[in-house]
């Protein structure tokens, strides 16, 4: 048997993780769950995780970075956990676009939906916009906010999410229609600094 | 060629960076030209692009983000401590 490679950065022990990566992956975990108790849940599991899986560590990245992979899948679970308590139901808007002639004939919700007041692609290099971006995010209505988590930032695909949710592809459509419709409605608002509706 | 409900179905279940070169190719050119859902999808494209970006400015400068998320209780943090203290030995 070969002797395990030595790491390439240094390996924090486990006791120091909470001083060292707590208030960052809770942080993390925060933008994506929104919820304190289930961001201290999911912050402990990867912990606990991560010192089980510690053997596996190649040290080839820092392991503040391999903490934050695991965590990425304790927050799915975390959001399937949420979903399982609080069942989707379809609202009746959603039931009527799901039935629309545009949404059978084309698979979208209008020909002519309304332009960006403002246009974001001049503001991907100023941190401040992801700042902005982020606290909209946490403004979208659930179950919008949770499908576009899963599917959108956190890259499952449709058929996990629509397991996940219970839910058929069509409808996952929809909630990601309405949080992309929620989400530039309040961009809009907080970007420029008007309610432009 | 694409037609709109393919384009739809496409965009809905992959992003388009991610799609072969000929695929994007043709599904960027009817997005361009259509008057039904060029419009509609243009704007699912760019939110694509948005997020994608996102995830990168994430990922590479995470100290942008470091100083506006919200932090740990200091009282939760003493009770992770203990439990980690008492697994790791």
């Amino acid at each position: 048997m070969p002797d395990k490679p030595e790491p390439k950065v240094p390996v924090t022990p486990p006791e120091q993780w909470v001083d060292k990566y707590g208030d960052y992956l809770y942080g993390f975990a925060m933008s994506r769950l929104r919820n304190p108790d289930a961001a201290n849940d999911c912050v402990q599991d990867t912990f606990l995780a991560g010192i089980k899986a510690l053997e596996r560590f190649d040290g080839s990245r820092d392991i503040k970075f391999w903490l934050r992979g695991i965590m990425r899948n304790k927050i799915v679970d975390q959001i399937r956990k949420s979903i399982k308590e609080n069942k989707v139901d379809i609202e009746a808007e959603d039931e009527a676009l799901l039935e629309s002639f545009w949404f059978k004939y084309s698979g979208i919700a209008t020909t002519n939906p309304d332009p960006w007041q403002f246009n974001p692609r001049k503001s991907y290099d100023n941190g401040e916009f992801w700042i902005v971006f982020e606290k909209c995010i946490a403004q979208v209505k659930d179950p919008a906010r949770e499908a576009f988590v899963l599917r959108v930032l956190e890259d499952q695909t449709t058929e996990e999410v629509c397991k996940a949710m219970d839910i058929t592809p069509n409808y996952l459509w929809v909630l990601l229609h309405r949080a992309r419709e929620q989400l530039k409605f309040l961009l809009e608002a907080s970007w420029t600094g008007e309610n432009v509706k | 060629m694409f037609t709109c409900k393919q384009v739809s179905n496409a965009l809905s279940k992959e992003d388009y960076e991610k799609m072969p070169p000929l695929r994007r190719f043709f599904l960027r050119l009817h997005v361009k030209l259509c008057v039904f859902c060029g419009k509609y999808n243009r704007q699912v494209m760019d939110s694509q692009d948005m997020c994608r970006c996102y995830k990168e400015y994430e990922m590479t400068s995470e100290e942008t983000f470091v100083q506006y998320r919200p932090e740990m209780e200091p009282a939760k943090k003493d009770q992770l401590k203990e439990l980690l203290a008492s697994q790791s030995k």
